[in-house]
């Protein structure tokens, strides 16, 4: 207690130094004027006099002056003046130097701010509401299997009301909406829509931008036409315009009143979904999903999300124990459907998913890899920096060696050299900061274009501000400490002091370690990029099995404007007739899901005589609706057998085609044309294959979709297709002139999708490339800065070494041998450091194996590549110091000292 | 006394420790605690004044007193000091260690 009294009383003194010093004169003053009174009255003496003695038995003023300045803490006030003055000088005297260490930190710092910004949005991805903590989702959990899953309508409704689990329980399930604003002249979109319970924004406790949110009496099922919009739709579709609210936008062709609007940077509740621009009540289901009769129903699984808040005081263990306690009551009241359904809650404060679909070990894994790639190069660049103060270090070691003698505490030695690192990295930290709002970007780099917005939402907020200044002050302390500390060190001094002529001294020893640890940390980095790297060329390289070549791509659905099946046939005749009939349009077709869409389908096949697994001896393949000269029209090879014709229709014999590599699974040895399988079972309608086609990537990462069938449209109806146009020449430079030409045959039909065939591809691989590029990013600076540590460490070793060197040429050493005595040491430095490196990099590889597609951890190529790159940076940094040596004029040198 | 502000510790313990017993009758000015100490002493220590207010600040700092501008009794502005409670505890020890050092010195000076 006293001490903080004391130390209060101290910083009150260093703050207030002016009135500190007011007091101490006046003080001194009235001393003096009472002593030289009682003088005159007790002693008799002249005023003068007195005045005289007074002052004696003061003492020296100024001494006390001083004294009293010190104490109060105003001298080390007056040194860091001092120091600061002197670091800024020192700046401005090497403004090579000061640059470089703004630059690199300035990138270190920075680069680890936005990492952390990344993972900390993924992690803590905050939702826009009071007390987030209190939110949990409530999923399904097969006893069995121990899988979660989605509930159904009932027992969601019975989980709200009956369980007294939670203090309010919503639910929620995404689709797509064709949006069409009539008072704008803008065309139909496809937006990602949420249809929602109407208690959805009370139980998620957020208040609207404006407007006001659904409420119970939104509750009647297909009788109210009311939507919300999110805040980025608001903006981007509406330019935040109130007045939005209580206008009639059209939702899948029916009139929706705009209620209200989310608050800001509310993207949906699912971690891993697509971002909902309109949240419609669920019971409006019958619109938003057309055909959905059964929505308002079901037990044992459905595809409602479900997010509560716990009651006050339980926390999720107890809500979960509550949960699964009344499943348990469904469970025995609805045995047919509910058997083997317990529940699980997980946390919901950042968002949610299924966590059956979350890739805990991948996520995991590229969020630890991130993180131990900038923070490696941190340490990288501060043991440069550190080598390079230690650099500074010697030139000064004379003026240190004086200041020692002259009685400076070493105390104040370090200090001077903590202000001057502080100094000279304050515009780095500047720098560091400045790059934050750059992760955003990064992000819409990294997260793959999809139809719809995904993404993290990065935004700089206190967390990553804070953590990036802790950064910046670790990496101070890293690279001004070991300086500070070895100068104000004796034993080292001397080393210092003694290095021209000796062997190289502690100092050396210290900056040798630091140039390898820096090299070896390269090289791990270095081996990580090149393993990315080869991944994607890996992955690029193989044959993709279909021509990408003057391909456009145009998606569209036609069940979400509630077509019938005869309608939706009309209208992709129709389309294909207006499009074929163009100059341009070499070929077309409708094909869902085409290569490189993001969608996916899986179909139950049965195959005559093939064992599977399953009970009913059926086994899932990828299958796509495809419609006639798809072969043609996408490029793929036809290997046997034959396409789909207008022939092959509704009343037509069942045709299939199938992949090359389903061909020779299924069928191993025989001819597949003309063998016969069941789509959904034993019973399930048959189809005669009739051809086989090359296998075609349908995904990017790795996926193995080779295996495939496809099916006539014709033959099998689907509301959601993709028109593939062949053009002659460049796709690109065509598309805004297909794309009306589409619109023509129903212009409120959204169109989306819209891109060339070659995009689609690249953009497949874009994740990879973005990972491969970054992971290039840190591996090349971090090898530009080693390098660079490298070489000032061998060209400060041919200086420490000048007069040796002299005496070895004037004793007839050749060229040849003074440059293979320089080499010598660089290349030690820099075997040593690859070894351990390469040891290292083994390890993280391994770790990494999981995010590498097609590509073995202990890639040949990579593990052969690095160490010949490190050989010639080596050989590079070593090479342009030993050259300086062997000019070295003799004589010269040897007068050096 | 030696005029270096680099007083040795002892030195500067001894005149923390008169500062100390010269308040633990009253609060005080700085004039009025050199002279009391000059009282106390009959005169046989003759304390250089000046460095009185670098041992107050130094009290002040370790919160043994505290201090506040009064006036005295010819209405003239001054700043009085006080022991606090820690102060008097202090005193307390810091007498009994003297003591003990003193008799210490005193047997092994007389042996």
């Amino acid at each position: 207690m006293s001490r903080l009294k004391g130390l209060v009383a101290r910083m009150r003194s260093v703050i207030g130094a002016q009135s500190s010093e007011q007091r101490m004169e006046e003080e001194f003053d009235f001393h003096l004027e009472m002593e030289t009174k009682r003088l005159i009255e007790r002693e008799g003496l002249s005023p003068r006099e007195a005045r005289r003695r007074a002052l004696v038995s003061f003492g020296g003023l100024d001494t006390h002056r001083e004294e009293m300045r010190d104490g109060r803490g105003a001298r080390w006030l007056d040194e860091t003046m001092v120091d600061l003055r002197y670091a800024l000088r020192t700046m401005r005297g090497s403004p090579g130097f000061a640059v470089a260490v703004a630059v690199t930190l300035g990138v270190g710092i920075g680069v680890n701010g936005i990492v952390f910004g990344a993972i900390d949005s993924l992690l803590f991805r905050p939702i826009p509401t009071h007390d987030p903590s209190k939110l949990v989702a409530l999923f399904n959990l097969d006893t069995k299997s121990k899988q979660p899953f989605s509930l159904g309508y009932e027992d969601y409704v019975d989980f709200r009301d009956k369980s007294n689990a939670f203090d309010g329980l919503a639910a929620m399930t995404d689709m797509p909406l064709n949006l069409a604003v009539p008072w704008s002249t803008g065309v139909a979109d496809m937006v990602w829509g949420s249809l929602v319970t109407e208690n959805y924004f009370t139980v998620l406790g957020m208040r609207p931008t404006v407007g006001r949110f659904f409420t119970a009496a939104d509750a009647p099922q297909g009788a109210n036409p009311f939507a919300v919009l999110s805040y980025d739709c608001w903006q981007s579709r509406f330019a935040g315009d109130s007045s939005v609210v209580g206008k009639t936008i059209r939702l899948n062709g029916t009139g929706f009143t705009v209620l209200g609007v989310a608050p800001p940077g509310f993207k949906g509740m699912r971690t891993f979904g697509f971002w909902p621009e309109i949240f419609v009540p669920i019971g409006m289901h019958n619109i938003a999903i057309p055909g959905s009769t059964h929505q308002l129903e079901g037990r044992g699984g459905g595809n409602l999300m479900v997010v509560g808040r716990m009651r006050q005081g339980m926390d999720r263990p107890r809500t979960e124990a509550a949960s699964v306690g009344f499943a348990a009551q469904l469970a025995s009241a609805f045995p047919a459907t509910n058997a083997t359904t317990s529940a699980i809650v997980i946390p919901a404060a950042g968002g949610f998913d299924n966590p059956a679909y979350v890739k805990p070990r991948v996520l995991f894994l590229s969020s630890a890899l991130g993180v131990f790639a900038s923070l490696v190069t941190m340490i990288i660049i501060c043991a440069n920096l550190a080598n390079l103060q230690l650099a500074r270090l010697a030139a000064r070691v004379q003026e240190i060696a004086i200041r020692l003698s002259l009685g400076c505490s070493r105390e104040r030695l370090v200090r001077q050299m903590i202000i001057e690192s502080s100094v000279v990295a304050l515009p780095g930290v500047a720098i560091a900061f400045a790059t934050l709002p750059l992760s955003g970007p990064v992000e819409a780099l990294m997260v793959p274009h999809l139809q719809f917005r995904v993404g993290f939402g990065t935004t700089v907020n206190d967390r990553i501000m804070w953590f990036t200044g802790l950064v910046a002050v670790l990496a101070v302390a890293l690279f001004g400490l070991i300086p500070a500390i070895r100068a104000s060190s004796a034993r080292s001094l001397t080393s210092l002091v003694g290095s021209p002529r000796t062997a190289p001294g502690r100092s050396s020893r210290l900056r040798a370690v630091l140039v390898v640890s820096q090299l070896a940390l390269s090289v791990m980095l270095l081996v990580g990029a090149t393993l990315f790297v080869r991944s994607l060329l890996v992955e690029r390289g193989n044959d993709i099995g279909f021509d990408s070549r003057n391909r456009a791509m145009f998606s569209t659905n036609v069940g979400l404007q509630s077509y019938d099946e005869a309608r939706g046939r009309r209208y992709y005749d129709d389309v294909l007739a207006r499009v074929r009939a163009l100059p341009e349009v070499a070929n077309a077709t409708w094909g869902f899901p085409v290569p490189f869409d993001t969608y996916g389908r899986d179909v139950a096949l049965y195959v005559d005589g093939v064992p599977t697994s399953s009970k009913d001896g059926t086994f899932a393949a990828q299958a796509s609706m495809m419609a006639e000269d798809f072969v043609g029209a996408l490029g793929f090879r036809l290997e046997a057998g034959r396409e789909f014709t207008t022939n092959d229709s509704a009343g037509a014999p069942r045709v299939m085609v199938v992949s090359r590599h389903f061909a020779s699974h299924v069928w191993p040895g025989k001819n597949p044309i003309g063998q016969r399988v069941r789509r959904g079972g034993a019973s399930g309608p048959e189809a005669t294959v009739v051809g086989v086609v090359g296998d075609a990537t349908f995904a990017s990462l790795g996926q193995s979709s080779a295996s495939r069938v496809y099916f006539p449209l014709r033959q099998a109806y689907r509301d959601w297709e993709t028109l593939i146009i062949h053009t002659h020449g460049d796709a690109a430079s065509l598309i805004s002139k297909l794309r009306p030409v589409i619109t023509a045959a129903d212009p409120a039909l959204p169109i989306f999708g819209v891109t060339t065939m070659d995009d689609a591809v690249s953009g497949g691989f874009s994740t990879s490339r973005t990972a491969a590029s970054i992971a290039g990013f840190f591996g090349g600076l971090a090898l530009l800065i080693s390098s660079v540590g490298l070489y000032a460490v061998v060209a400060n070793g041919v200086s420490e070494r000048t007069r040796e060197i002299g005496i070895r040429v004037a004793l007839g050493s050749t060229p040849g041998e003074v440059m293979r005595l320089v080499m010598q040491g660089g290349a030690r430095l820099g075997f040593v450091g690859l070894v351990i490196g390469l040891g290292g990099a083994a390890v993280v590889a391994r770790l990494m194996c999981a995010l590498l597609h097609g590509l073995s951890a202990a890639d040949p190529i990579t593990f052969a590549l690095v160490p010949v790159v490190l050989a010639v940076i080596v050989f590079v940094a070593t090479f342009i110091p030993a050259r300086r040596a062997v000019k070295l004029d003799p004589v010269a040198a040897l007068r050096s000292d | 006394m030696a005029p270096h502000p680099q007083e040795s510790d002892a030195l500067r313990g001894s005149i923390d420790l008169l500062v100390l017993k010269a308040l633990a009758l009253e609060p005080m000015h700085g004039w009025g605690i050199g002279l009391r100490i000059q009282q106390i002493s009959r005169g046989r220590l003759e304390v250089n004044q000046g460095s009185l207010y670098p041992a107050l600040q130094r009290l002040e700092h370790r919160g043994w007193v505290e201090s506040d501008w009064q006036s005295t009794e010819n209405n003239r502005r001054a700043r009085y000091y006080s022991l606090t409670k820690l102060g008097r505890k202090a005193l307390g020890e810091e007498v009994d260690k003297w003591k003990r050092f003193a008799a210490t010195m005193a047997i092994v000076l007389e042996s």
